[in-house]
């Protein structure tokens, strides 16, 4: 039982474990909390081999690329282009069939699972009445690589601790709901302790290592909720923004989508590194519906950027300490929404501007005085309309007979 | 070992300044605290064992694994027999001396079914039940049987899952390195979920220890899966591509 502050002290604490033990060689099962800790790269610094085994991890190492997605890491690639890797790296013959690479795979994969010393999983429930650390998988290698080297070591965040294996059973089958829609994952893997007398197979040693990497940090700042998820995936899947740019958007971080926005600057030493983060979302919600843990990811988006706002030197708005302008422009914004007539009035005026400077109707204008030029710089800009949707509104109602809009 | 202790004090000291702070902890409203004891919840099924099996065969079928009810204790080699022969040709599976074909076995003496390892012998199929599978010799011949044959500790109707719990004579290997594995399932050992089981165990006051005792429990839902390539599912990826349960009943005495 081994615990770590932070990355660094977590590396060591493994590198020390395998260099006890005469490590040369390393397989192991997907786990995001390694991903975080950079831990292939500190092994292989010391010159052992480490070899991911959940297939996507597998592809993504062969092609030296960080996972875009928590449950499927390489769903950004096609067949065509995994099938030109699995040629050059593994002497495939041609093919494309997903099936067929899956065999190769496995031929591969086995040879590893059987020569490997030491095994390395993440964990997705730590119970803590009997000490027992659980993993999740679909493929069957969480189960080899707890089961087949000598030397077995599971990593923790410190969040994974539950109380009660009635805790795990509940949460494992909340993420498998959630993840995929199975009934149950095909393994759930509990192993408490090295195998025992008589056993003719398991690990001779298990080690666990308890890292904290900012964890306590996030509680001690109020953002105890992130520490709920359960790596789950559904709101990757059910974000629209993520949906649009992908994973690896999210910058080189092993938390990618709305937990990630979240999740990456608080666990960042520097919250500025990742400030672009909470700012990746529309705030729709989608994220906070689908969660099966019931984290409100839009709430805490804004409490970020808030915080993010006043770490920059921009007081929050409602503290009445906002710049004078920006205060300005949303109280004109406010007093011209409110009338109807100085609404319509302002409306002709800026949609007649707007054709004017686009160089006809239905243009578009390609830039805007500052302040508003920081917006077309990427964007272009439609002109107005010159009949407005209030207009036709109130056109369209007198022609169905539905009387007056205004 | 200092080293270990102030990680383990810094980061506890921290825990408990924060949760001696007091105050709400989570944004949204906490939930009810409940009793580990009534946490879990158990699903409405009949409790007579035909229509457990039924079910278990139902959502084994629906992980994409395949199941067959034998009608009596008695038949229940033949079946298994029968099967493994013809997977065993199917598979071409390699042969230890030009005729016998392995499968990676628990002990005779951990399967539910008397006189299987004779019927076995009489086909030319042995089981291979290793000693220590970190010994060279018994891990290349583990590795290259194709058939794993095992019991199971407990079966679920809701899931089609089953329970494995290595110990003596019980390898971890024999449900995972085989392409295809046979799983023998009494029917007395058919709960309706996964929690009833665990309740039960708990409720006789034998979940901790036999969690703590056994180095790892596992459950095993259907055959190894992927989706990862273009999200087309694969079988086989790690563990067996067939999982094959026979059912049978043991409760009249059979």
């Amino acid at each position: 039982m081994h615990w770590a502050k932070d990355a660094a002290e977590a590396g060591r604490v493994i590198a020390k474990i395998a260099d006890h033990h005469g490590v040369k060689h390393v397989v192991k099962s997907k786990s995001m909390v390694t991903e975080e800790i950079h831990l292939n790269d500190t092994l292989e610094r010391r010159g052992i081999r480490v070899v991911e085994t959940d297939l996507g991890e597998y592809i993504i190492q062969l092609a030296q690329e960080p996972p875009s997605h928590i449950t499927a890491p390489v769903v950004h690639k096609r067949a065509e282009d995994i099938s030109e890797l699995f040629q050059r790296e593994l002497g495939m013959h041609p093919t494309t069939d997903a099936v067929e690479m899956c065999a190769v795979a496995r031929t591969a994969l086995r040879g590893e699972f059987l020569d490997a010393d030491m095994g390395i999983s993440g964990c997705n429930f730590a119970i803590a009445e009997t000490g027992t650390m659980c993993i999740v998988t679909n493929e069957g290698n969480g189960r080899l690589v707890t089961s087949m080297p000598r030397v077995y070591v599971a990593v923790a965040g410190i969040e994974k601790v539950v109380r009660a294996v009635d805790d795990a059973v509940l949460l494992w089958q909340a993420a498998t709901r959630s993840a995929t829609g199975q009934e149950a994952t095909v393994y759930f893997s509990m192993s408490s302790g090295p195998r025992r007398e008589g056993h003719a197979d398991g690990p001779e040693v298990m080690h666990v290592v308890l890292l904290d990497n900012g964890r306590s940090r996030i509680l001690e700042r109020g953002y105890a909720d992130v520490l709920l998820c359960i790596r789950c995936g559904a709101c990757l899947n059910g974000c629209p923004v993520y949906r649009e740019i992908g994973g690896h958007a999210y910058g080189p971080t092993a938390y990618s989508g709305p937990i990630g926005a979240v999740i990456t600057p608080l666990l960042a030493d520097d919250m500025a590194k990742a400030r672009e983060l909470p700012y990746a979302s529309s705030l729709c919600g989608a994220c906070r519906d689908v969660c099966p843990v019931k984290i409100d990811l839009p709430r805490l988006l804004l409490d970020l950027r808030c915080e993010l706002a006043e770490a920059g030197g921009q007081p929050a708005f409602e503290s009445g300490m906002a710049p004078l302008l920006e205060r300005a422009t949303l109280k004109a914004y406010a007093e011209i929404s409110r009338g109807s007539r100085l609404y319509r009035g302002v409306s002709k005026v800026v949609g007649a501007l707007s054709r004017l400077a686009a160089g006809g109707k239905g243009k578009d204008l390609n830039s805007l005085p500052p302040p508003l030029n920081a917006w077309t710089r990427t964007r272009a800009m439609p002109s107005l309309a010159v009949k407005s949707f209030r207009k036709r509104w109130s056109e369209r109602e007198r022609r169905t007979g539905k009387g007056d809009a205004e | 070992m200092t080293d270990r202790l102030a990680a383990r004090e810094e980061i506890l000291q921290r825990l408990r300044r924060v949760l001696s702070a007091g105050g709400p902890m989570f944004r949204g409203e906490p939930p009810a605290a409940s009793a580990v004891e009534s946490r879990m919840t158990v699903a409405d099924v009949r409790d007579d064992s035909q229509s457990l099996a039924d079910q278990f065969a139902a959502s084994l079928e629906q992980a994409l694994g395949s199941c067959e009810l034998v009608e009596s204790r008695e038949a229940v080699a033949d079946v298994v027999v029968r099967r493994i022969v013809a997977w065993a040709a199917e598979l071409e599976a390699p042969t230890v001396d030009g005729t016998t074909v392995d499968v990676l076995s628990w002990a005779p003496g951990e399967l539910p079914v008397p006189e299987l390892e004779d019927r076995m012998r009489e086909r030319d199929i042995r089981l291979f039940v290793p000693a220590d599978l970190h010994e060279d010799q018994s891990r290349a011949r583990a590795a290259a049987s194709v058939i794993g044959l095992t019991s199971v500790n407990a079966a679920f109707a809701s899931t089609g899952s089953v329970a494995l719990v290595p110990g003596p004579g019980r390898s971890r290997a024999a449900s995972l390195l085989p392409l295809r594995h046979m799983i023998l399932v009494p029917m007395s050992r058919i709960y309706p979920t996964v929690e009833d089981w665990l309740r039960s165990l708990r409720q006789a006051d034998r979940l901790r220890d036999l969690l703590q005792r056994s180095a790892q429990i596992v459950f095993v839902t259907g055959p190894s899966k992927s989706a990862d390539i273009e999200l087309i599912l694969a079988l086989g990826v790690h563990g067996p591509k067939v999982v094959h349960a026979v059912v049978f009943d043991d409760t009249n005495g059979g």
